[in-house]
């Protein structure tokens, strides 16, 4: 997929999903599949899924754009329901994130792997504009780096879910984050959690496989 | 395993059903955001569908060291923190034309719904008290089932946390535990539960559910001290035994099981040929061992009665208020708590 460039787009176009400079990105279909059973990290979760639907999103439309500074990437989904409270024990929310290899080689499947990090940015529908930035290296290890460098927002209108989740280029952490620049090719994963179905963790429907990334450099790319 | 293991017993013959130690809980530990309707601590009338609703039922746990699947229980069936019009009758001027009421949807449900209703038909009716804490199980199902590592069992006293900095608010424990005494705070979006009073604890306090009992109902202490109630209560003597062994995990919570008076028959004379509870119902709660502790119990009070000493009777008794806290008996006053 190529992230384009859009010069001078202001970051509130960006984040909002159903900006106009969003009709110039190039959307691309992901196929998404449920994770599996036996890759559920504990056995009463693989005991209570081992009959149930794990995935319930099938297919996500991914584009991306850059002006720069920041990269935003838009997720749109169909969803019947919009999912976005807690207030019962048994209420989750919907959710969606992009999974990024720190470095080369990190596996997708298990989110990473020791000394292998991936960076997962997260949009959860409760918490819609408090984007989480997350280090992993395996199942289980995620943890939530902070709650202000990634930005997301999400609509969701007859019955379909627009999130956009975007972070600045230029970061200083001394944590392990992926870094990104104008001009530079990688790999990206998606994953969505339907919250009707119960999805949260580990349960959720994700990409499989990494797939290409070119960003395109800061040049050209007409105004916004 | 943890290296030790802090535990309890409850003495069912003792309880009296009025809450202490429930409200004891509520003011130390739920009053923040989202607690409001959480008790950690709880007095449920036996028999009876208890808190949350029908938890005896819900699932979870091992069976034959296999996890089981579980439900999750809803807020209805844990009980709404109602509201009440505290406004209108005392201070609106209506205290004499309107009741006090639970305002917006009434409730079907509560954490102490079914009190004293219990079980049998008069003249033999019955029913017992049953407080519950989390087990702080040997083998919790909680921590097995989460999936961030989240929930640690300590070294050093076995007991069951939640990391809150960790728990992503799942709430797979809560579908695992076959107490179901996990709860969700929908505003932290975490799931908490009882704590142990770890901080008590840690500064030689018990915690305050057995501190607060009046009827020295709970007592406290480590499982391997051999001077301490514990100890004697559940591995030498043997009366205290766990709520629903079956469930597979190992509670460190035990219960020395309730013994009613007689029964009468049908011309209203003493029938001591049958007991007024049915031992298939403590049987279900307790499995097969409270037959042999009731045995136990009923064996020592004969010989008390024939004016003999009994060690077991005595440590039930609890004649001196501290021997029940297996030397986690200092005075909180005397220390000076600080909120971390």
């Amino acid at each position: 997929m190529r992230v384009n460039f859009v010069r001078g787009a202001p970051v509130e176009w960006l984040l909002d999903p159903e900006a106009e400079p969003w009709s110039r990105a190039q959307a691309e279909k992901v196929e998404l599949y449920g994770t599996p059973i036996g890759m559920q990290p504990t056995e009463i979760i693989r005991t209570a899924w081992a009959n149930r639907k794990i995935g319930a999103v099938g297919e996500v439309r991914v584009s991306a754009l850059h002006n720069g500074e920041v990269i935003a990437f838009r997720l749109d989904w169909p969803d019947a329901t919009e999912n976005r409270d807690l207030d019962d024990t048994s209420a989750f929310p919907d959710g969606a994130a992009i999974m990024l290899p720190v470095v080369a080689g990190a596996p997708l499947a298990t989110m990473g792997a020791e000394g292998k990090p991936v960076s997962i940015w997260y949009w959860r529908a409760d918490a819609d504009t408090q984007g989480r930035n997350v280090l992993s290296e395996g199942i289980g290890t995620s943890r939530t780096l902070d709650t202000k460098l990634v930005s997301s927002h999400g609509v969701w209108r007859n019955g379909r879910w627009n999130v956009v989740i975007a972070r600045p280029f230029k970061i200083q952490s001394s944590d392990p984050q992926v870094a990104l620049e104008p001009g530079q090719t990688t790999e990206f994963g998606v994953a969505v959690w339907e919250g009707s179905n119960s999805e949260r963790g580990g349960v959720k429907a994700f990409s499989g496989a990494w797939r290409p990334l070119e960003i395109a450099p800061s040049t050209g790319g007409g105004k916004a | 395993m943890s290296k030790r293991q802090v535990a309890m017993v409850f003495d069912l013959n003792k309880c009296l059903g009025c809450q202490t130690c429930t409200i004891a809980c509520k003011r130390l530990w739920t009053r923040e955001e989202g607690m409001d309707y959480m008790w950690w601590a709880t007095v449920n009338t036996m028999p009876g569908r208890g808190t949350p609703r029908d938890w005896e039922t819900s699932g979870g746990g091992f069976k034959d060291g296999a996890a089981q699947p579980g439900r999750m229980p809803s807020r209805k069936d844990f009980g709404e923190a109602w509201k009440f019009n505290h406004e209108e009758v005392f201070f609106g001027g209506k205290g004499q034309s309107t009741h006090l009421h639970v305002e917006g949807d009434q409730p079907d449900w509560g954490p102490n719904w079914d009190e004293d209703q219990g079980g049998g038909e008069y003249p033999n009716s019955y029913y017992f008290y049953l407080p519950r804490i989390c087990n702080h199980c040997t083998h919790p199902a909680c921590l097995e089932a989460c999936p961030r590592k989240a929930i640690v069992k300590r070294e050093e006293d076995g007991i069951v946390l939640i990391d809150e900095d960790r728990c992503r608010g799942y709430r797979f424990c809560m579908e695992a535990c076959p107490y179901k005494k996990i709860y969700f705070n929908h505003v932290k979006k975490v799931s908490q539960k009882c704590i142990f009073c770890f901080p008590r604890v840690e500064q030689g306090v018990a915690p305050a559910c057995a501190r607060m009992c009046p009827g020295r109902v709970r007592f406290v202490g480590y499982k391997d001290d051999q001077n301490g109630p514990i100890w004697k209560l559940v591995e030498k003597w043997k009366v205290a035994i766990p709520l629903h062994p079956e469930f597979g995990t190992e509670p460190n919570v035990f219960y020395v099981p309730p013994i009613a008076p007689p029964r009468y028959d049908e011309n209203g004379n003493i029938d001591e040929s049958k007991p007024r509870i049915p031992d298939e119902y403590l049987v279900s709660l307790f499995g097969p061992k409270v037959l042999d502790v009731l045995a136990i119990l009923k064996a020592e009070m004969a010989k008390t009665r024939a004016g003999e000493k009994s060690e077991v009777l005595d440590v039930l008794i609890a004649y001196q208020w501290k021997s029940m806290f297996g030397g986690f008996d200092r005075d909180p006053a005397t220390i000076e708590w600080t909120k971390g």
